[in-house]
């Protein structure tokens, strides 16, 4: 079933497609297919959120963007991670272990 | 600038954007074609699937957007919500800025227009005035020879042309009726001087500069249209000149307006005349044009050398004139200066009363909004976005009231232009982009002195202090700030009513002057006439002297005479005089006023006769009068009837004249300035149009006609203008002053008015304040007048303390008045002790309706509330 993206929690988005861009150059059809290909069709990110994202991203300084050419020769916007986007992922990833350890905690004891 | 720069990559941003959805929807579009769609399907699939395309872009600019500018459209949108929601308190924070910065900004446009623009004229800060003068005796004969400016054009290094002009009141006689024309006439290369040529037609040719060439003239643009009705054939037509016919060569543009805007033609005088070459006759007014990066300095020390060297190769007419160069705008500036710096000082103390005052309504209204603000900043706002917000508020209010500011100084470029059409370059005021800049500019610095202090101070209490008490827990709240900025505005106020009340008792004493001439019914007018006249003065002086016959002829008139100057319109014309006979006191200078009038001036201008005779009618009798200060100075010992005086050694005319009569003292160089020693001239005919003066039985202008057709029987080719009667011209000669008085007058007054209404607001905030307390002391038995005494001595004990520093102010700032006063000293007791008691009062009176309204407050209803 796939998730509305309401189910993101916030910023969970940021890190997915800093995560995904970390593997290398990649356009914003790529991250769409990326993500919800690696999530089995759980998660089917919107263009409505993927480009503001993206574009927060990149004005942020943790992406940055290129013109390039794609496998089928067209002109697309190619994303990469920038230093501090690499910082940035690192910090929200173990943000997010701790998380889902702490919620996972919770589950347990719960039962 | 980052921003800016984001706002010009708009264009690209958006086809970015653009580029990048397209790029996604053709992958979408392909990859349902490889699932076996059409190619039609699959875009349309590929479209619906990608969604709205319209709005992602909406967000995406979103995102792009600085956020500086969402900050600066949502403090926006939050200033306009308090606007709304305190519409009072708006409209007087934009009706006080609207007069302050209106007024500031009126003034502006004045000095903007009169002292900081240059001369309408290409590269108007080379042009220069040249005057000649003699260094021994000051003597104010400043015209020179036409011989002497051609030597300096030629010898000069730093000018690119000379040139000189002087003016005339000429008839033209062509239409039915003669008509008055203000013809300037003029030396070679005149229009090179200016920068400027004809709108329409040529410059004069070289031709028409010789003596015997062809007559032409350059008209006015006026001229062009009141009698040609800007008729492009005008050009090639002629007008007729006494006995000449001159052809009408060009138009000049309409912003050519010099010598003045009264100028209705230009035209060329021959360099070559016979009566051109004498160095002594000298009548040119002379401009020069500097050459580029030549300053005055070097033009001056240039036109020194060559005169030293003329003055060696003619030492009788040479040797002792000097040469004087001024910068054309500040001769023509002259004493307009001082007046309009000292009203723009106040208008500017003005503007600053108003922002004090708002600056302390400001306060009491932030100190009502602590609870809001503290919250904001405890949910989280930065100090800095608050007080961002709150000055925007100001700004907002400061550019409603600079707008309306702006349509007040459009106003006041009229009011100028009514109140002193003498002002130089009065028709120049306007509202233009030099006075809008201003006005926007003073808005910015408006908010920042209005607002800063409020918003930092609201902003910079404990927090938790403020949200824990609710307002109106306080028992007693001190506001020195804001007491403090009341204590300023009525400082600045008293020192702006101190000066107004010093011109205002100067005008008074002026109005008070007995001038020692009789002002009442007195008609003037003056009649044609061209200096080509003066070759024939005998002529000249009987067509003067058979007018003269004809005015006293005519009924309802009781006397008429001529006089080269208006009596009592300031002019001076101090000359050096000599004695053949010897005088008293060798080492003195002889210096004396000299005044040319034709026999029955006296008797006329109501002066008496002490001793000897007046001025008689008789053209070959060379008498004088002198009055009695110059008897008094230089003949203390002696009589000083039957000496002689000789006057203007040197020039071309020298006169001597017996002394026959000796008169009482008048204040004819200006009725603002004690008489001087003054020698009448009985001479009726001084200059081809002299002045008539004309004593009537009835109120003056209604003669005015019929004087008109008098003299135009006797003199049909002759046009009469100006009349007017005497007083009028002593009002316009004061006319400056008038406007100066009644300015300051009206910022002092309005400067009170706001430093009363500060006095009002605070203590009616203060009182609202102290409700609880003030119920609490008459529940507790205080007396009412005990509290009305309490409020009131508030109000008053700030005016006291500023009364007190705005008298030191004054008594510093008095001196600037300097000789713009007459007859009251700057420190003038009468007028400090009036301007305090006014201010005190109108201060008490202030305070007294707030304080009685603190004692109305019912105890019973407090004690209920509590």
């Amino acid at each position: 079933m796939p998730v509305d993206k309401s189910d993101l929690l916030q910023g969970t988005l940021d890190m997915l497609i800093l995560k995904v861009v970390a593997l290398g150059p990649i356009h914003g059809y790529g991250i769409a297919q990326r993500i919800r290909q690696v999530s089995k069709d759980v998660l089917q990110v919107q263009q409505g959120s993927l480009y503001p994202a993206l574009h927060r991203l990149e004005k942020r300084g943790w992406l940055q963007a290129d013109w390039g050419e794609s496998d089928n020769g067209r002109q697309a916007k190619f994303y990469r991670l920038s230093a501090r986007g690499r910082k940035q992922l690192a910090a929200e990833e173990s943000n997010w272990q701790r998380l889902a350890q702490a919620v996972a905690l919770i589950l347990q004891a719960a039962e | 600038m980052g921003w800016l720069k984001a706002l010009f990559r708009r264009n690209a941003l958006e086809r970015d954007i653009d580029r990048e959805f397209r790029f996604h929807i053709d992958e979408l579009t392909e990859q349902n074609i490889a699932r076996g769609m059409s190619p039609g399907e699959a875009h349309r699939q590929a479209m619906l699937e990608f969604g709205g395309k319209e709005q992602l872009t909406q967000d995406l600019r979103d995102v792009h957007r600085p956020a500086f500018l969402d900050r600066a459209v949502l403090n926006l949108k939050a200033a306009i919500r308090f606007m709304r929601k305190s519409p009072s308190f708006s409209l007087v924070v934009i009706v006080t800025l609207a007069l302050g910065i209106g007024a500031n900004s009126a003034v502006f446009s004045a000095i903007d227009a009169i002292l900081l623009r240059p001369l309408p004229f290409p590269d108007a800060h080379q042009l220069v005035l040249l005057e000649q003068l003699n260094p021994r005796n000051k003597s104010q004969d400043r015209f020179v020879a036409p011989v002497r400016l051609a030597d300096w054009g030629r010898l000069n290094s730093t000018f690119q042309a000379i040139t000189g002009y002087y003016t005339e009141n000429i008839s033209e006689i062509s239409g039915p009726l003669p008509e008055k024309l203000t013809a300037a006439w003029v030396a070679p290369r005149f229009l090179e001087v200016w920068g400027v040529s004809p709108a329409l037609g040529r410059d004069f040719s070289a031709e028409e500069h010789q003596f015997g060439g062809p007559n032409a003239i350059l008209i006015s643009d006026r001229f062009w249209h009141r009698r040609f009705d800007a008729d492009p054939s005008a050009v090639g037509k002629s007008l007729l000149i006494g006995k000449h016919s001159f052809t009408i060569t060009g138009v000049m543009p309409a912003s050519f307006l010099f010598p003045d805007r009264d100028a209705d033609l230009w035209s060329p005088v021959p360099v070559n005349a016979p009566y051109s070459l004498k160095r002594e006759s000298a009548w040119y007014t002379v401009i020069g044009r500097l050459k580029a990066r030549v300053t005055v300095a070097q033009a001056r020390a240039d036109l020194a050398t060559i005169q030293d060297q003329l003055g060696k190769q003619y030492p009788q007419t040479d040797a002792n004139v000097a040469v004087a160069v001024q910068l054309l705008k500040d001769s023509t500036v002259g004493s307009a200066r001082q007046s309009l710096w000292l009203l723009f000082g106040s208008v500017t103390l003005l503007l600053l009363i108003a922002c004090t005052n708002i600056a302390a309504l400001l306060l009491a209204r932030t100190s009502e909004r602590e609870h809001e603000i503290s919250v904001r900043i405890s949910l989280g706002a930065s100090r800095g976005s608050v007080v961002t917000q709150l000055l925007t508020e100001v700004f907002l209010l400061a550019q409603v009231g600079s707008v309306l500011g702006l349509g007040l100084a459009a106003g006041a470029a009229k009011l100028f232009r009514e109140l002193a059409r003498d002002l130089p370059r009065v028709d120049e005021i306007r509202l233009d982009p030099h006075t809008v800049t201003y006005t926007l500019v003073s808005a910015v610095l408006v908010t920042l002195l209005c607002g800063l202090l409020p918003a930092i101070r609201s902003t910079g209490q404990s927090l938790a202090g403020s949200l824990a008490h609710t307002s109106g827990r306080q028992v007693s709240s001190r506001n020195p700030t804001q007491w403090a900025l009341v204590g300023v505005q009525v400082a600045l106020a008293v020192t702006l009513l101190v000066g107004a009340g010093l011109l205002v008792r100067s005008f008074q004493e002026l109005a008070r002057v007995a001038p020692g001439f009789d002002v009442g019914r007195i008609l003037t007018l003056r009649v044609s006439g061209t200096w080509a006249e003066t070759a024939d003065m005998k002529g000249l002086t009987q067509r003067i002297d058979r007018t003269l016959a004809a005015l006293r002829a005519v009924p309802g008139v009781e006397g008429a005479a001529t006089s080269a100057n208006l009596p009592g319109v300031p002019s001076q014309f101090p000359t050096e005089l000599t004695i053949p006979e010897g005088q008293e006191d060798t080492t003195r200078k002889v210096m004396a006023d000299s005044r040319f009038v034709s026999a029955g001036y006296f008797q006329t201008m109501g002066i008496a006769l002490l001793a000897g005779q007046p001025c008689v009618d008789n053209a070959t009798s060379s008498g004088v009068v002198v009055n009695r200060s110059f008897a008094r100075t230089y003949f203390n010992q002696s009589p000083a009837i039957g000496h002689h005086l000789v006057f203007g050694v040197g020039t071309a005319f020298p006169q001597a004249g017996e002394i026959r009569g000796i008169v009482a003292d008048s204040r004819e160089q200006g009725i603002n300035a004690n008489p001087m020693p003054t020698v009448y001239w009985c001479l009726s005919a001084p200059m081809p149009d002299p002045i008539f003066l004309i004593r009537t039985q009835t109120e003056p202008s209604a003669m005015a006609e019929t004087l008109r057709r008098e003299i135009h029987r006797l003199e049909p080719n002759r046009s009469v203008f100006r009349i007017m009667p005497l007083t009028e011209h002593l009002s316009d000669a004061f006319a400056e002053n008038r406007l100066r008085t009644l300015l300051l007058s009206l910022f002092a007054l309005t400067a009170v008015s706001l430093a009363c209404i500060g006095i009002y607001g605070t203590l009616t905030y203060l009182v609202s304040v102290r409700h609880r307390e003030v119920g609490l002391r008459l529940a507790l038995g205080a007396l009412r007048s005990q509290i009305v005494k309490r409020f009131l001595m508030q109000g008053v004990t700030v005016a006291v303390a500023g009364c007190a520093v705005g008298v030191l102010l004054a008594a510093g700032l008095g001196r600037l008045l300097g000789d713009m006063l007459y007859g009251v000293s700057s420190l003038d007791p009468a007028t400090f002790v009036g301007v305090i008691v006014l201010v005190l009062a109108v201060a008490a009176l202030a305070s007294l309706a707030p304080a009685i309204r603190a004692a109305r407050v019912n105890p019973m209803q407090v004690l209920r509330d509590e």
